[in-house]
């Protein structure tokens, strides 16, 4: 279960509220307010978007089982191999507490460094539920495609490479 | 992409994938789900959007296009991949962080190095999770063959511009 507060969240309030004294400061009171509401206003006009990333974040595993995704990961050899593991840590929901005893456990039961690293990049590059509902909130869509598009083959790159450098004894 | 047209288009994945749910049991799963993301999301993004516009507001615009602007090159690009790892707390603080940066000038290529950066290696996240779990020669292999990944997407984007 998801803690309500974090340590990551509680970090952001007080951020936030440092920043609001700040701006106050400098530019009164009045200022801080309306620049807090003006986000207020962008966040209704956000709040369509972040619903449907919320019902694709929340449907997609369900659809597909976390079981099903990890089977996906080294029952295929060579580069098809490392794109199966790259959309797998795309489509893997949840943060580093559930990657990195997934990838951990991967490890042991026989996936090769290749397709456990381009399972890690792929899941740090794409993962659905922050791009969907974290990057998508914040930053511009054509930025948001500029950046999948171009990252698209670096981690069956990084997968390849591992294997040409460290091969499998 | 206009903004209507991005949402449009998320909608109705939305509802497709909604719609693939094969029974009641699955729609019900999904929607414990929906609730349990909303409780998380909804706080954080309504005070990290607030945040940001205010963030903006304080950071040196000049100081931040001379660092990260345009004319900043490699030295602008390599700083903004060492501050993206540095960023504490969750993406609600990176992606801040970012809007503001784009928000008072910085180049977009900066920028993508910046998230790309933090996406890939994280303090928190190597040093919590990937350290422990995976040992460090593991690590050391994944950062070596992944470090030039941030300058790669961020060239990339300056030579499509």
């Amino acid at each position: 279960m998801t803690p309500r507060i974090d340590s990551g969240f509680l970090f952001l309030i007080g951020a936030t509220i440092a920043a609001a004294v700040l701006v106050a400061l400098q530019s009164g009171p009045g200022h801080a307010l309306q620049t807090a509401l003006g986000a207020l206003g962008f966040l209704a006009v956000l709040l369509p978007k972040i619903g449907a990333g919320v019902v694709i974040a929340a449907t997609i595993p369900v659809l597909i089982p976390r079981e099903r995704i990890s089977t996906w990961i080294g029952r295929e050899s060579g580069v098809k191999g490392l794109a199966a593991a790259t959309i797998a840590g795309a489509l893997l929901p949840g943060g580093p507490s559930m990657a990195y005893p997934l990838t951990a456990s991967l490890l042991v039961s026989g996936a090769d460094l290749g397709a456990s690293l381009a399972f890690v990049t792929g899941w740090s590059l794409f993962n659905l539920n922050r791009t969907l509902i974290w990057e998508l909130s914040f930053l511009p869509y054509d930025f948001v495609a500029v950046r999948v598009g171009l990252a698209l083959l670096t981690p069956i790159l990084v997968g390849m490479l591992a294997r040409a450098i460290w091969k499998p004894t | 992409m206009n903004i209507l047209i991005g949402t449009v288009l998320l909608v109705g994945l939305a509802l497709w994938l909604w719609r693939q749910l094969p029974d009641g049991d699955a729609r019900e799963r999904a929607r414990t789900e929906v609730k349990r993301l909303a409780v998380f999301i909804l706080p954080r993004i309504t005070v990290a959007l607030i945040g940001a516009a205010l963030f903006a507001e304080l950071l040196p615009a000049e100081r931040v296009r001379e660092l990260f602007g345009s004319g900043s090159g490699v030295t602008g690009l390599a700083l903004a991949v060492l501050l993206g790892p540095l960023t504490p707390g969750g993406p609600f603080v990176c992606f801040a962080v970012a809007a503001a940066g784009l928000q008072v000038g910085a180049s977009s290529a900066a920028v993508l190095a910046y998230v790309t950066a933090w996406s890939l290696f994280s303090a928190t996240k190597v040093l919590a999770y990937e350290m422990p779990l995976m040992g460090q020669s593991f690590v050391l292999k994944r950062l070596i063959l992944s470090l030039p990944i941030p300058f790669f997407v961020a060239m990339g984007a300056a030579l499509l511009r």
